[in-house]
Parts: C-alpha cells; structure tokens; sequence
C-alpha cells in the first residue's frame, strides 16, 4: 500500500517528470495496431511525430460507432493518439522523404504498420534509415511480419482476422454456437502493447551498447502467445481446445451468472478459503468439505465442475446482483456484476486514482480519457491533450525542430510534401475552432491577435 | 546499400527465430524477483522479462503457487497444471516462507542484489510484512517495486478483500458487457444462454495487464538508467483492460448511448464482421471504401449493389445499414467454402477490378488448425521447446522477431524450489548445511 508513497498521487502528478523523457518516436501508422503503440509512449512522455498522408490522414479517423462523431472526431481514433505531434507528410514525395530521414536522424524510434516493403519503397525502411542513423531502434507491425507464405501472398489483414487466425475467437465463443468476434480491437491494441515490450528492451540494449535494430511483430502471432494452455493442451492430448462460454476451465468455480434482477454477476473462488466464504454465503457450508469439491484440482474435474456451477447458478437466480457483490465482500470471494461503460466511466475509484482522468484540450474541451494504467510513482504517465486534424503540427515542427525558414517550409507545401487537413468531418478541426487554438507557431500568420 | 537482396531474405537472415540463440539478450543485466502469489499476471510479466535473458527468481510459498492448480478440467502434466507450464520459462524457482520473519529476512538479502522486484499480494499485505516498498526502498533504492492488483494501491475500492481473478476483470471492463450475441426479438436469457455478455476465453484480463505492468517496468528501468532512481509501480487489473475500450466512453459521454452487445458485427466499422460459410465462417474486412467495394465486385455484386455509386464508408457504419447489409452478405458467402473465399481475395489482390486492393478475407480457425498451420511453422511460433524436465513441449514463443537481441525460451519451467541449492548459493551463500535447517524450519 505503501501510502506515502502514494499520497496524493493525483494532485502531484502533473508536477513530476514522465519516465520517457527525451526519446523521440516518428511513427507512420495507420487505424489501431500501429499508432496505439506509440500512443502509450507518448503518455509516458516520449515526443511522438505522428506521419499522415495529407489530406485524408489515418484510416481510423473514421471509426464511428454507428456513424456518431464525438465533437467531431472519430471517438476510435482518439483514445489511441494522444499527447501526440501531428505531422502531415506525403511519403510519396521526394522531398518529403528527405524531410522523414531529417527527422530520423533527430530520433530514437520508428514504428510502422504498413504492409511489408512500403517504407522501403518510399527510401525511409530500415536499410535506408539504418544508413544515417545507426542506433536507430525500427519496429513494424504487420498482420503476418516480414516472411513466410501469408507475408509473401502480401496478403491484407485486420484485428478481426487476427482473432480468426489465432483461434482467440474460436475460444470465446459459447459451445455449439458460430463462434464469436470480440467487440474489442483486442489483437490490435494487444499487438501495440506486446510491441513496446521488445521496443523499451531495445532501448535498454541501446543504452548499454549502442546498437539499434529492427523489429517485426505479428497481429496473429502476438495473441497467440497470450493463449496459454490451449497449445501444450492439444500437443499432449491430441485434441482440439473447445470453447466454454463464460466457464473458465481452469478454473472453479469461475464464471457469469444471471440474477434476480436479470443482471449478470461474475464469480470466482477457486482458493479453498474463497470456496468455503461462497459456499457460506450460499448458506451451503458442508459443500467446501464434500469430496468432489473440497481440492480444486477435484472441483475443476468436468462432472463435478458441472455440479458445483449448476448449484451457484441456481442460487445467483435469487440474487440481485448488488447482493451477490455485498456477499463477496464479506466472505472473501470475487464477485462483480457486469460493468457497462457508464459504470466505468462514473467509477468513483477510477476517479480517485485518476485512471479516468480529466483532459482540458483546446480544441476539444474537457472530457474524460482513459489513463495509462501502469502508475510510477516518481514518473506519472500523464495524458495531457487530444487528437488534432491532419498536419496540425508541421510550422512547429518544421521549425522548432528542423529549423527550416519560411521559404524553405513554402517550397514544401507546394511540392506537396507538406500538407494539411481535408474539409471533412475527422479530419478538420472540430466545430467553432477559432482558428487559434492548440496550435503552437504560426498562430498570427496573418498578424490578428 | 546492402539493396540488392530481396527484403523478406534479409529480414529473415537476421531475425529467424532459428537462429535466436546465437545473438545477445537485452536484459541480461537485470535481476528480477518475482513473488507474485495466485496471479497469472505476475507470472506472465515476468515471462515477458525472462524471454529478454533477465534472472528471474521465482519465488514462491514452500507449498507452490496456488496459481499451479489453476489448469484446465484439472488436468496435470507430468505433475503441473498446463498454464503454470508455458509461464515458468527461462525462470528459477525458488521457495520461500515470506510469512515467517526468517524469511522476509532473506528476502530482503535478495532485494538487495536485485533491479526489479514484482508482487500481487492484496495492498497493504507486504507492508504489513516489513518488506513493502518503503520499506524496502531504504535496503535499496535502486530498487523498482511493481505491484498488480485488482484494484490498485490507493483509492477507496484497494481496502477490498476481493481477489483478482481473470473472468472478474472482464466483467468489471466494460469489455465483456458489450461482446456476445444479441438476444433474439421475444427469447428469455433462460431460452438463450448463449446471447449474453460473452467473456473472452484466454486469460486477457490477466495476460494484458501483465503485460503493462511489463512495459511499465522498462519505462522505470530506462528513467532508473538516467537518475539512478527506483519507484513503486502499480497496476490495477480492472484499468488495464478496460483501457483497451475504443470509443464506448466517448460515445457515452457526447450522446449518452451506453454500447450494446451487437453479435460478430462490429459498432465502429463496416465493412467488418464474421460471416458464415459452407463450412464454418470467415471474417470480412473492408474499412476502406475500395476495400468495402472490392468485396462487392468479388462476390459479383458490383453492377447490382451500385458499388461504383457509393462515395463514403460512413453511412455503412449505421446500425440500420449494417442490419440491411449483413444479410445480403451472408447470403453470397453461404455459397462459398472458407478455402475459396480466401483464394478469391488472394487472387482478386492480382486480377480484381480494383487491384491491388482486395478485401480482407479469413478463415476462423479453431486453435487446432492454428497449430498446424504451416505458416505459424515456419515462423517458429510453435517450435516445441525441449526441457530436462518436462520433455519436448510445445508452447507458443517467438511472438516478436528482432535482429540483434531476439527473445527466445530456454526451458518452460520448474518445479517448486528446484532451484534453491543453486541460487541460495550464489545470492546469499547457503551451503548444503544451512539449507537443511531452514528448510526443516519450513523457511524454504
């Protein structure tokens, strides 16, 4: 608990440093495999440039829920791209690509997610990058890396074919019923998460020799790798893994349970503490000591795995929800009723520890953002601003970092190497904008306060 | 410019998994202890530094982890729970009674040679001990001290005795609510119960946020190698993965619509869905206009759908066009096998209308076929590990390929305490002697 340490972690968070410090990411990415990953990095303090090609930018500036813009952002591009600098670049252009290995040169990571072979063909792939910037960390992300039959087929591929080809859908499914996609881009968002692992370890290898290297991550492979037992299950029985609905089959009792109310619990209490606090709730103390359910291992067996669950399923049924929840707190068991976003939003304990945290933008006004939910208690990761139209950034960055005059900058958006936002909804700035705000240089061009 | 060799090969040459073993590690320098108790997460954070090269010792009670049990229809292999199994890798276990003051003493000798330490006791639980971070922090201060709970280290609900459990995270995400079947028009949840909120299979609501708390660790590590500074890290389950929400809390806070459960379509995109087939299904994906209007021509439906008249994937994404559109759909791909759709993509990708565009066409594999996948093969995702104890085992690896310190597994796992005479040993200087008496007191 450790509570001085973590006193009032909310309030001084913004006044300590963030643990990236000073490294620097140019990312080419696109939708959510790629820019989620340095999305994370960035709440930790990284200067992430975000390269789109103007004027459309990033596929996932139209991920709608059912077409609903949020004050006029795609709400499935936002939560992925913050604290970010927006750079729009068309890579397609020689001088532009002069313009990338500039700011190569000034960097510590490159991630990508196009398919295999396109950054090479634009002069900016690692071979090319490598050439001028040695220790230069590269990853790309892909739906099937770099070789073998899938890569060479160039073949397309999505967070859905990831859950498809992995078998992760397959295994979430109820029996006997078509299998079931997650609502979640989870093999994308998992896939930018597992691809900072090797990233940050690069970087510690960095520090210590300074070699840089190149790294390729796989959308199916990544979650394949989350699936633990399903793998030595089938190699040492020779059988096919088959899903169990909400039943964890490793382990018992844990599952969802409907209750009185027509709500959803969610139980666990495998422990044989934890068993013996539920079986009491359920005013049933004699089954922790009955045979078939007093070892786990013996629990999880499938006939008296059925039993017990049946049991708990029928008790739950005379529950409301919120009583099964009270009762765990009292004996010592896991309990939750079904979240939905609203509850998760309003979490008063989400906002005490500012995982919901408030961000005041001044292009989308305040709201709440997911923080990133790994908390350091000297190096807070932070989330500091939104999502900003197509090429929003490049005066400063242009300037600021490269130092290129006017001259120079004007040459490059008439060439078509720098560019701007489309006049479409996602990609300009939302509604009201003044003009102004959030931008960084360039606020005056026209000399008007 | 090293140009001339075709990409894939060089790539290949230097990141094949094959060939892992003869590259450096990232992590060698860095000890880590993991105590984690009753927690995949910690267990899998973990892995995540021990495929690196880190020295993990795995520290657990003299009677194991009771994470050990925790296998599928209490099935045992060679006397270990199957999940326990593919997360042991690269680890040394140990065994220590952190309840007796003997051993939070050794532990403590152990603190002070370490980088990282990892623990998922409920908050409070070590402090208690003498051996929270601030306690610990004074032994060494270089120290990183990262905890994974479900709930975190502060804030009202970390005073709750409720254990952290896979399927428990994923309810209280947000995520589970809004996966699953819809419940057909006038059925009950008793006629259906298959069309209710559908929690995901693998342990994501464990692995994820290990896997942060992974991330994390490397963060402090890199801003440790810049000051000299350790710090306490916390992770709280339930935040993990409900951060991996995309635009529910968005949508809820600009228009107040909590998101539904909307089956195997999908509430941000169109085209994008799994579709039934003669023998099984496929997911479809088309989020790009051209990609959405490739999938029209290569079913046939170009001329008949209008697909040269549609000018933005936007309207598609409603919930009353994806509802029209779906079945329509379904119907073209019923006709198809799930090998000739896939080909039909491939090779529209070379003589389609619209190539090099096509759509995104995959088969939904059980993991059976995964496994024999010859592509997955060939890119070493499954090349079983051979271990001393545990004999030829197949568990997946090789998720990341780099090339110059790749990961690799070297052994699966461990049995409890196997490891004690050699790292007791080297890290506090215990000889055969001293080992039997604290393990007669029951210390180790």
């Amino acid at each position: 608990m450790a509570e001085e340490t973590w006193k009032n972690y909310k309030e001084k968070k913004h006044f300590k440093p963030s643990p990236l410090k000073g490294i620097r990411v140019l990312e080419v990415c696109t939708l959510v495999l790629g820019p989620a990953g340095p999305g994370y990095l960035a709440k930790m303090g990284a200067e992430v440039i975000k390269c789109e090609i103007p004027p459309m930018g990033d596929t996932s500036r139209e991920m709608l829920p059912f077409g609903y813009f949020f004050r006029g952002q795609a709400p499935g591009f936002v939560p992925i791209n913050l604290n970010k600098y927006w750079l729009g670049l068309d890579l397609h252009r020689t001088e532009a690509q002069e313009v990338f290995r500039e700011l190569a040169v000034r960097s510590d990571i490159i991630e990508d997610n196009l398919r295999p072979g396109v950054m090479d063909s634009w002069n900016v792939g690692y071979r090319q990058i490598k050439e001028i910037k040695p220790d230069i960390i590269y990853i790309s992300k892909t739906g099937f890396g770099h070789w073998g039959q899938y890569a060479e087929e160039n073949r397309p591929s999505n967070d859905g074919a990831a859950q498809a080809f992995s078998g992760y859908a397959w295994m979430s499914s109820f029996p006997g019923q078509p299998p079931l996609k997650n609502r979640l881009f989870v093999c994308d968002s998992y896939g930018a998460l597992m691809g900072e692992v090797p990233v940050l370890a690069a970087l510690h290898y960095r520090e210590r020799t300074g070699k840089g290297q190149f790294i390729e991550l796989s959308q199916s492979e990544n979650i394949m790798r989350a699936m633990s037992w399903v793998w030595p299950y089938q190699q040492i029985t020779g059988k096919v893994a088959m899903p169990a609905g909400n039943r964890d089959v490793s382990i018992c009792p844990a599952d969802t349970f409907l209750c009185a109310d027509d709500t959803f619990v969610a139980i666990a209490a495998p422990a044989p503490e934890e068993f013996r606090g539920l079986c009491t709730a359920m005013g049933r103390p004699e089954l922790a000591d009955a045979p078939r359910f007093k070892d786990h291992l013996t629990r999880l067996q499938e006939e008296n795995a059925t039993e017990i669950l049946k049991i708990i399923a029928d008790w739950a049924r005379t529950k409301t929800s919120e009583e099964v929840e009270e009762l765990a707190e009292k004996h010592d068991f896991a309990a939750s009723h079904v979240y939905t976003v609203k509850d998760v939003v309003e979490d008063k304990h989400f906002r005490e520890r500012d995982f919901m945290t408030e961000v005041d933008d001044p292009l989308l006004g305040q709201y709440l953002e997911y923080e990133f939910p790994v908390m350091l208690s000297k190096t807070p990761p932070k989330v500091k601003w939104s999502v900003r139209p197509v090429g929003f950034d490049n005066e400063y960055i242009m300037v600021h970092l490269l130092g290129k005059s006017e001259d120079e900058i004007k040459h490059l958006y008439d060439c078509g190497a720098l560019g701007k936002w489309a006049d479409v909804e996602g990609r300009r700035p939302p509604p009201g904008w003044d003009g102004k705000a959030g931008l960084i240089l360039a606020r005056d061009r026209e000399g008007k306060e | 410019m090293e140009t001339e060799q075709p990409w894939p090969d060089w790539v290949r040459e230097r990141d094949d998994p094959r060939i892992a073993h003869t590259k450096p590690e990232a992590l060698d320098d860095i000890t880590v202890l993991d105590l984690s108790y009753k927690s995949f997460a910690g267990c899998y954070c973990s892995s995540l530094l021990a495929e690196f090269g880190a020295e993990v010792l795995r520290i657990e009670p003299p009677q194991g982890d009771f994470i050990r049990t925790c296998t599928p229809y209490g099935m045992l292999y060679k006397g270990e729970g199957l999940n326990y199994l593919t997360e042991g890798r690269n680890k040394f276990h140990i065994s220590l009674d952190l309840k007796k003051p003997e051993g939070r003493e050794i532990l403590k000798g152990l603190v002070g040679q370490a980088d990282v330490l990892i623990e998922t006791y409920r908050p409070g639980v070590m402090d208690d001990w003498g051996i929270g971070y601030e306690q610990l922090g004074e032994i060494n201060p270089r120290l990183i001290f990262a905890s994974i709970t479900g709930y975190g280290q502060f804030g009202s609900m970390s005073r709750s005795r409720i254990p952290d459990y896979d399927n428990i995270t994923q309810a209280r995400s947000a995520i589970q609510y809004t996966t699953g079947e819809v419940i057909p028009e006038g059925k009950s949840y008793d006629e259906c119960p298959w069309a209710v909120p559908t929690k995901a299979g693998p342990w994501i609501g464990w692995v994820q946020p290990g896997t942060f708390m992974a991330v994390g660790i490397l963060a402090a590590l890199y801003w440790r190698g810049m000051t000299g500074e350790g710090q306490a890290l916390d992770v709280a389950t339930v935040e993990a993965y409900a951060s991996f929400d995309d635009y529910a809390a968005l949508w809820y806070q600009g228009s107040g619509v909590i998101a539904e459960r909307f089956g195997s379509l999908t509430t941000g995109a169109w085209l994008y869905c799994f579709a039934p087939t003669k023998d099984g299904a496929v997911f479809l994906g088309g989020i790009r206009l051209e990609m959405w209007q490739a999938f029209a021509d290569m079913i046939g439906k170009w001329d008949e759908w209008g697909a040269a008249s549609w000018t933005t994937q936007v309207t598609f994404t409603e919930k009353e066009q994806q509802l029209k559109w779906a079945p329509l759909i379904f119907a073209e791909t019923r006709k198809y096998t799930n090998k000739e759709l896939v080909s039909m993509s491939v090779e529209y990708a070379k003589k389609g209308r619209l190539a090099p565009i096509t759509p995104v066409v995959a088969p939904v594999c059980s993991p059976e076929e995964t496994m024999k996948d010859a592509n997955w093969l060939e890119r070493g995702i499954f090349t079983p590990v051979k271990d001393p104890v545990y004999g030829e085992l197949v568990v997946a690896q090789a998720q990341h390929k780099m090339t110059e310190t790749p990961i690799r597994t070297k052994w699966v796992c461990r049995p409890v305490g196997y490891d004690n005479e050699h790292v007791y040993l080297r890290y506090m200087g215990f000889g055969p002697s001293k080992l039997k008496k604290l393990k007669g007191a029951g210390i180790i």
